[in-house]
């Protein structure tokens, strides 16, 4: 007499649908975890990347020993100030006559900045000759005013506690208000003035498995009158504080300067305030996870394997006989899977991370080396995003290799949108390259960027995005072939 | 069987092609509890379509397969209503026979324990460990016969369990598919050999090209079969075949002294052998073999399948 169809157990072992797929799910992982060459893939997960990233940057190293300079992911703080101290609240009111067209993000305008050093707090009003007016801060914000706000144009610059407030107008009268911002713990006495500032000009060509890239500075100028700084509680008056240059231009030959003849000021300065763009800078963090590219390919093929290995031998039937619910055991598979090869993905980057800058910092000899941390919240996204990265292409894999049914046709067609772009690069015109990268499944290479450069395609969350998306296709189509073809 | 408890597999009215090829053509059986029924049809007959579409594996393009009153896809534990055998070959050679019981188990909420109890019962004990590709083609069929036993199901299918299978083992397979009918399970063996089933079958559904040819009990078959035939030993053989002859019976001549007589009632057979004078050894009447009324059924579908073959 059978025992366990007595309906009381078969009642509790029905109970649930979230108990029933959780069966599903530990079943699958007993699939994937008893057959000794799929852990042997993960390993090779792990041990594919750590291995690539001291090949490359034991290789980059000796670059960096030959003085290439690195820089600490952040901002650039480069510009020409002719400044006064402003103790307490009050408003820097200038006229900004003329602005040389240098650089399309050239600028000019009235800033508030908290001390005289790299990369202390500061609120900026500003022209640019092709972008109207901005107002900005922090090195990474930036609010657009007027977009035909170019010079001549009126500015005001108000700081009130820690609020700054930039104005504009076209005649002094009629203000416009273009930000706001809350600057947190400003010192009672900042320094209020005129700043100038005009980034490198960059000429990129490019032949084929190279790039001539040509960064020249530029220097921008621009004739300001009608300069006044008033100190709340005074009456307005000219300006008639010390005012001092400020210089903080990193090219030696290309310092600013200024000259005051009647109230009009003619400042000269280059260099740029913003977020750091190293647009041929390595990005050494996305360097240390190159060997993601390698790592990927072992988690394709077991992420084909795993689903292949039932066709192959009829054993889909064995389990669809167990758990009728096609949509669900693929759904489980893609679980286990997935969190298979982000926890294997996660030690490889982690490794790979910590071994690259290790090695860098062994074999370099640049003292200007960045300091990078997995505390750092950039790094942090590329080395956990790069784990993501190739779980969502061992499901990538699982769900073509459940269309199309072959090993052989499952892992080229997964690995080869993956290697396009790289393989392509530099024989295509940077925008063809640039689609290219946001178009296929190699968009999520992006979550590695830890700074943009001048080739850089896509944002790295949008990057893992597109892939993601892909995955999303490909799952849905494999659950409808799997419900509508016999097994 | 449990009260309340459906154990009845019901075929209706099954028709399945596979483009232009028609493997299942309007097929309609019964497997009820409490007995061995034996599926048979020659290779290519259609027996593994029909048991995938009971399985919810392949869909019909018509009618229906019920497992105790429900179709399969709406099991939710569908190993604790139906145990099956379908391919033995298929396992991850790289998996151990163990784990791959466990994760069946586990997938329908089966305890870890029954999967020792089931290796146990097919005589996998000391193989659980033992990776599924270092196993010969005999154990393959025990683990698979394992699998089916994992949940203690009143339905039971096996597709050719005897493949691979060493004599003892053959004589251990009859044993537990009768033994699983007299718990009153439903249980359904497919073979292409009708001989294999002799003395274990109690019914059989014998199909051909898709189509069924006879449903019946094996006793009523062989009794079918037998007809009316007498085994007749005499060592005057040829004398007797012509004296039988021409008194209006049908003889066949056997081995060396028998002869196989039919349309003549025993005691006329030996009253006119005695006149002649030929010494009757023995007369019995003939039981045929399972097999041979299987082949007499299937000789109409065989001989469709020869001209079939000769026309394309």
């Amino acid at each position: 007499m059978p025992t366990t169809t007595d309906p009381e157990t078969d009642r509790r072992a029905e109970a649930g649908t979230h108990d029933r797929f959780g069966r599903l799910v530990l079943a699958e992982w007993t699939k994937l975890r008893t057959v000794p060459r799929w852990i042997m893939t993960l390993a090779a997960v792990v041990g594919l990347m750590a291995l690539a990233a001291l090949i490359d940057t034991s290789d980059q190293g000796g670059d960096v020993a030959e003085g290439e300079p690195l820089q600490e992911p952040g901002f650039t703080d480069n510009f020409h100030f002719v400044h006064q101290p402003l103790t307490g609240d009050g408003t820097i009111v200038a006229h900004v006559v003329s602005q040389e067209d240098s650089h399309e993000w050239a600028k000019a305008g009235l800033m508030v900045k908290a001390r005289l050093e790299v990369g202390a707090p500061y609120a900026a009003v500003l022209v640019t000759p092709d972008h109207g007016v901005r107002m900005q801060w922090g090195f990474e914000h930036d609010v657009a005013g007027s977009e035909n706000g170019a010079a001549p144009r009126w500015l005001r610059l108000t700081r009130s506690g820690d609020v700054v407030t930039g104005y504009e107008s076209a005649d002094a009268r009629n203000w416009q208000q273009v930000g706001e911002v809350d600057l947190d713990d400003l010192p009672s006495t900042v320094e209020v003035g005129l700043f100038v500032a005009s980034p490198d000009a960059v000429v990129i060509k490019r032949q084929y498995g190279s790039n001539f890239v040509n960064e020249t500075p530029t220097r921008g100028e621009a004739v300001f009158d009608n300069v006044s700084v008033e100190a709340d509680g005074s009456s307005p008056s000219p300006a008639d504080g010390e005012w001092s240059d400020y210089d903080s231009a990193d090219e030696p030959d290309f310092g600013g300067s200024s000259t005051e003849s009647d109230g009009v000021f003619t400042v000269m300065g280059s260099g740029d305030i913003a977020e750091v763009r190293r647009p041929f800078g390595d990005d050494l963090v996305e360097l240390s996870l190159s060997g993601a590219a390698v790592g990927m390919l072992a988690a394709a093929a077991l992420g084909a394997l795993f689903m292949t290995a039932e066709f192959k031998r009829g054993m889909i039937r064995t389990t669809f006989a167990a758990s009728p619910g096609r949509g669900r055991v693929l759904a489980a598979k893609a679980i286990v899977l997935g969190g298979a090869t982000f926890a294997a993905g996660l030690v490889a980057s982690v490794i790979a991370f910590l071994v690259s800058e290790a090695t860098l910092r062994h074999t370099s000899r640049d003292p200007g080396l960045p300091e990078l941390s997995l505390a750092n919240l950039t790094v942090l996204r590329a080395v956990v995003g790069t784990a993501v990265l190739i779980a969502l292409v061992a499901v990538l894999s699982l769900a073509v290799a459940t269309i199309v049914r072959h090993t052989a046709l499952a892992i080229p067609l997964v690995v080869l949108p993956l290697l396009v772009p790289s393989l392509v690069e530099g024989g295509l015109p940077l925008s063809v390259e640039n689609w290219l990268t946001r178009l296929t499944p190699a968009a999520g290479f992006a979550v590695q960027q830890t700074i943009t450069r001048y080739d850089t395609a896509i944002a790295p969350l949008v990057g893992l995005g597109v892939l993601a998306a892909y995955v999303a296709v490909a799952l849905a189509v494999a659950t409808l072939l799997l419900r509508r073809r016999d097994a | 069987m449990v009260a309340g408890m459906d154990a009845t597999i019901e075929v209706r009215g099954v028709h399945k092609r596979y483009g232009p090829t028609t493997a299942v053509d309007d097929l309609s059986f019964t497997v009820r509890p409490g007995q061995v029924t034996g599926f048979v049809g020659p290779n290519g007959a259609g027996k593994s379509t029909t048991l995938r579409i009971i399985l919810g594996l392949d869909a019909p393009d018509e009618g229906t397969a019920l497992v105790g009153g429900r179709q399969y896809r709406t099991l939710r534990t569908p190993l604790r209503h139906v145990g099956a055998l379908l391919d033995a070959t298929a396992v991850h050679p790289g998996r151990r026979a163990r784990d791959h019981l466990l994760w069946m188990a586990q997938s329908n909420g089966i305890p870890g324990g029954r999967v020792d109890e089931v290796l146990e019962l097919v005589g996998l004990r000391p193989a659980a460990r033992r990776r599924a590709g270092g196993l010969s083609l005999g154990m393959l069929q025990r683990l698979g016969i394992a699998a089916a036993m994992l949940g203690d199901a009143p339905m039971l299918l096996f597709d050719e369990p005897v493949n691979g299978l060493d004599p003892d083992g053959i004589r251990w397979i009859r044993g537990l598919l009768r033994s699983l009918a007299a718990e009153g399970r439903a249980v359904l063996v497919s073979s292409h050999l009708m001989s294999e089933l002799e003395d274990t079958a109690h019914h059989v559904v014998v199909i051909g090209r898709g189509r069924l040819i006879a449903d019946t009990s094996v006793r009523a078959l062989v009794a079918a079969a037998s007809k009316d035939q007498l085994q007749v030993r005499t060592p005057g053989r040829s004398e007797a075949m012509s004296l039988l002859a021409n008194a209006g019976a049908t003889v066949t001549a056997g081995d060396r002294e028998t002869l196989t007589v039919s349309g003549m009632p025993a005691e006329r057979v030996v009253a006119l052998l005695g006149e002649r004078g030929l010494p009757v050894m023995e007369v019995t009447r003939h039981r045929a073999s399972l097999e041979e009324a299987y082949m007499e059924l299937t000789r109409d579908a065989l001989d469709y399948e020869a001209v079939a073959v000769e026309e394309s």
